[in-house]
């Protein structure tokens, strides 16, 4: 029986021979990406960095051709003190001038200090994403897709700077009270975020609700809970703003070698590594983690292997939520030295963080640097090159989605690529 | 002599791997021809080239007498070759016609619009030509997988194919639809379709095929008649030894009652009653045998006992403990092993390389694991153990288990559970997909833990099977444990009966579902 007869099915199957061809060609580079060893993942990202910064700095120039400006730059190609070639060009925007001042607005200039005030400003962002990122990954290890790292990360920040305004009365103050209230701090967010991100772990566990969704609402109901209970108890009455009492600064992180105004404490940045370094060990070194990672990945041959699947999902879930509200312990006492409501998106970054990051705790280090650096980096372009911000987020956007591809398709081709030709098995 | 299909000296190249190595194929038209090999012997791997998802090496395809070349599937299919993969490709809700002509669908109104009566028509027409006993109307999700198979091989003709290519396709199938596809097979070649299958069970190949190709490490090794080969040549060829077909079962004394079952019933997924009150019990050194076709109550009984699945009512009692409500991890710790049906979802996990799935259900358990942290040393060497011992390929502990073909897998699996040194073996098709020669071995295994004074739990659609290895053997129906016979006394029809829900005493023997005719003879 043949399929062709008549023009319009003939049409038809031109059309789906295109389809199916693109279908053909694209397999093998899915396998390919599914099949990268993790120094091909490093490279392919360093190269993905290098194309972003190609095609921003395209559009970088070209979008400066249609703006307005007094005067067009000069391209000069200079090599070893001779100048080469001239080129008036008719863009208003230097791409190499914009890509040089995101990189000296996030780094500073480093051989002349390295405790610059620009580096400060890149590592107190990464800091923050650290936890977020961290908080993010763990979730996502265990196979929940925990959306509500802003939520614990807020009512994590409230409970510590209550706590330590509260105690701050009864604690004798200096030395005494640096090493009291902190930990206490750190103690209070962990514990405060853990149980705001246990309760979603136990949606899921025990009332089978989609953790995405009530993750998502927890958000709403924790700012509006933290403006509540802050208006409501504990705002000083000659405060404008919703804001919490002042925290005394022997019970604040200070910057260290950093400029004082830099609010960038280098002890909550080691911090944050620590709690890399203590989650990969759980994650790859102990039972529990052994058990989160299978349900995380396949969850019926954890419960296979004697994994509760109830209870891992409420326990990583209250790990997840725990490393949110350290972070928003640290926003409160590294950053703003009292707790006030319109906490910034760290959680929502946190996400983006992981995700580049291929919820890979390690990974997460440099993923935060990236994005915190991007951060910094994007304030100075603006200040110093007159490119619209918008433009600086365009950049900013596209170096994240040039890193955050490959790793994508690598999830896709795993996902779509017939197990079996992952390695290159060859019968059965 | 124009042949349907002619590989002329394929030579296939993985890295590291010599998957096909100069082999030659000569497939009569309108002939079935079963290409029989071990697990990793090269057989799929030479029909993909045939349909053009390899390219190979070296090496010529003619097809027709037609030299050819193909860059992909398409041009296979253009060249009048389909291929049913083991897993199939359809679209559940849809139905089966709308499946069969998916891509293909005829259109009215100037292509506006698909034309779902001569789409009904078409496949109707297709599917009576051939003597299928489908529906077009009825949506894949709601048929058997023998039918969903049937569409498949329908989707592959309506495409206008010639020469059908099936990877294994009784793997999915209970023994009864089984034969029906080789009366699939029957009318295809009369019609003058040429059928190549691929399969590592003997019986079906000398039941089904006119002729055999036997491949072995990736050479063809041989090319007989059926009719005029016996089962102990074509084992000998695939495995390049004699192999010993009937299992060598010594007496042992059943020792102390190891695991009792009482009146336990069990609800499937879908909350409907799989298990109704079933009660048996399993003695140290005793093989209790469960037969059955698919799908009778087994998965949902032996989830209940290994504490997947919570039983409803009755008790399960352990070493003279009751365990009913104890955590599966707890009935691991107690010494409770369980080769499981489903080795891709539930034995192995796939992302995890071998060292990892070594400690699967130990992994709070010494040696490998103290205090929580886990001693990957200790299971590493256990994963090179288990590798050695049960031949377990590619050798590498760091491959990730979806590399490995599901023979292998299944080969690791069971080393793991028959390893850990239980007191009760809980196995559930322990050589489904398996090859000739590691089925003996894990028969011998088996043996040597009943031998070992352990008690062993054996769950298996393949009668043979069941009847060699076990002492008793209970038979279920729709979740009855409907006799325990001595399988030693009882007939093959007689097993074929009762698992067809039948009293033997009292039926009329005549019309006999003939249930092993699958002719699974590992």
């Amino acid at each position: 029986m043949s399929a062709g007869s008549g023009s319009d099915r003939s049409r038809r199957d031109t059309l789906r021979d295109h389809y199916e061809s693109a279908v053909d060609k694209v397999t093998p580079h899915l396998v390919r990406f599914a099949t990268t060893s993790p120094y091909e993942r490093l490279l392919i990202s360093v190269a993905a960095l290098a194309l972003s910064v190609v095609v921003g700095g395209l559009i970088v120039f070209g979008s400066g051709m249609v703006a307005t400006c007094q005067e067009p730059f000069t391209f000069h190609l200079v090599l070893f003190g001779n100048e080469l070639w001239t080129w008036p060009t008719t863009s208003c925007y230097d791409p190499w001038a914009v890509y040089s001042s995101l990189l000296s607005g996030a780094t500073g200039n480093l051989s002349a200090n390295i405790y610059n005030y620009e580096l400060a400003l890149t590592l107190k962002e990464s800091t923050l994403l650290i936890f977020t990122g961290l908080s993010v990954a763990v979730a996502f290890k265990a196979g929940m897709f925990n959306i509500g790292t802003q939520g614990q990360l807020v009512l994590g920040a409230l409970a510590s700077a209550i706590v330590v305004v509260t105690l701050a009365k009864v604690v004798p103050g200096g030395l005494v009270g640096t090493f009291v209230l902190i930990p206490l701090a750190v103690l209070t967010g962990a514990v405060v975020g853990g149980v705001w991100g246990a309760i979603p772990g136990a949606l899921k566990a025990y009332a089978e609700a989609n953790e995405v969704i009530t993750t998502i609402m927890l958000n709403f109901v924790a700012a509006k809970l933290a403006f509540f209970l802050t208006s409501s108890y504990f705002q000083p009455e000659n405060t404008q703003s919703v804001e919490t009492a002042e925290i005394p600064s022997y019970a604040t992180l200070n910057p260290w070698l950093f400029p004082q105004g830099s609010k960038f404490a280098i002890v909550a940045f080691l911090f944050g590594l620590v709690l890399v370094a203590a989650i990969w060990y759980v994650l790859t070194r102990t039972s529990y983690g052994y058990d989160l990672r299978t349900s995380g990945i396949q969850p019926r041959a954890a419960e296979y292997s004697g994994v509760n699947a109830d209870r891992t999902m409420v326990s990583s879930m209250a790990l997840s939520g725990a490393l949110g509200g350290i972070g928003g312990t640290i926003w409160v006492l590294m950053v703003m030295g009292r707790f006030q409501v319109g906490v910034p998106a760290f959680g929502f970054d946190g996400i983006t963080v992981s995700i580049l990051a291929g919820n890979n705790p390690i990974g997460a280090i440099f993923a935060a640097l990236l994005f915190g650096g991007l951060k910094a980096g994007s304030l100075a372009v603006q200040f110093e090159t007159g490119v619209p911000k918008q433009l600086v987020g365009v950049l900013r956007g596209l170096i994240i989605l040039f890193v955050a591809m490959p790793e994508f398709f690598r999830m896709v081709g795993r996902r779509v690529v017939d197990p079996r030709e992952l390695g290159g098995d060859h019968d059965e | 002599m124009t042949y349907a299909v002619q590989l002329d000296g394929i030579t296939k190249r993985f890295p590291g791997v010599l998957a096909n190595d100069d082999v030659d194929l000569e497939v009569e038209r309108g002939t079935v021809h079963a290409l029989l090999g071990e697990n990793g012997a090269g057989k799929t791997t030479l029909m993909n080239a045939l349909y053009g998802l390899y390219d190979p090496d070296e090496g010529a395809i003619h097809v027709d007498g037609d030299t050819v070349d193909f860059e992909s599937p398409r041009d296979a299919i253009d060249a009048g070759i389909g291929m049913i993969h083991q897993h199939f490709m359809l679209v559940d809700p849809m139905t089966v016609a709308e499946n069969v002509v998916l891509g293909h669908e005829p259109t009215k109104w100037f292509g506006l619009s698909t034309d779902d009566d001569a789409t009904t028509r078409e496949v109707r027409e297709l599917s009576d030509r051939y003597g299928f006993d489908v529906d077009p109307d009825a949506a894949v999700e709601d048929v058997s997988v023998g039918v969903q198979q049937r569409v498949e091989i329908l989707k592959a003709l309506y495409r206008g194919a010639d020469t059908l290519i099936l990877d294994e396709p009784t793997a999915v199938l209970t023994p009864q639809e089984v034969e029906d596809l080789f009366g699939v097979f029957e009318e295809l070649t009369a019609q003058g379709k040429t059928i190549i299958f691929i399969t590592h069970k003997l019986g079906e190949a000398m039941h089904a095929a006119d002729q055999i190709t036997v491949l072995r490490d990736g050479e063809n090794v041989g090319s007989v008649d059926a009719n005029e080969t016996t089962r102990e040549e074509l084992a000998e060829l695939m495995v390049g030894r004699e192999v010993l077909l009937e299992v060598d079962k010594s007496p042992v004394e059943p020792g102390e009652l190891v695991l009792e079952v009482e009146n336990v019933s069990a609800d499937d997924a879908r909350g409907i009653q799989a298990v109704s009150g079933v009660s048996f019990d399993v003695r140290e050194g005793e093989v209790f045998g469960i037969a059955g076709v698919d799908g009778n109550g087994q998965l949902e009984l032996v989830e209940a006992i290994t504490g997947l699945r919570d039983a409803r009512t009755g008790t399960v009692t352990y070493q003279g403990d009751d365990v009913t409500h104890e955590s599966r991890r707890d009935r691991i710790h107690r010494g409770m092993a369980y080769v499981p049906e489903d080795r891709q979802e539930r034995g192995l996990v796939m992302d995890f390389d071998l060292v990892e799935n070594a400690i699967l259900g130990s992994q709070h358990q010494a040696p490998f694991a103290d205090g929580g942290r886990i001693h990957w040393d200790a299971s590493r060497d256990h994963a090179e153990e288990l590798i050695a011992e049960y031949d377990v390929r590619p050798g590498d502990p760091n491959a990730d288990s979806r590399a490995l073909s599901g023979g292998n897998q299944q080969k690791f699996i069971v080393g793991r559970e028959f390893e850990r040194d239980p007191d009760l073996v809980v196995a559930t098709h322990p050589t489904r997909g398996v090859d000739v020669g590691s089925t003996e071995f894990i028969h011998d295994r088996l043996l040597s833990l009943r031998a070992q004074g352990k008690a062993v739990l054996l769950v298996s659609s393949k009668l043979d099977e069941v009847q060699q290895l076990s002492d008793r053997l209970g038979v279920m129906y729709e979740g009855d444990l409907v006799d325990v016979v001595d399988p030693d006394a009882v007939t093959e029809e007689e097993l074929g009966l009762l698992m067809a829900g039948e009293n033997p005493d009292t039926a009329d023997p005549a019309p006999t579902v003939d249930t092993n005719s699958g002719g699974d003879d590992e």
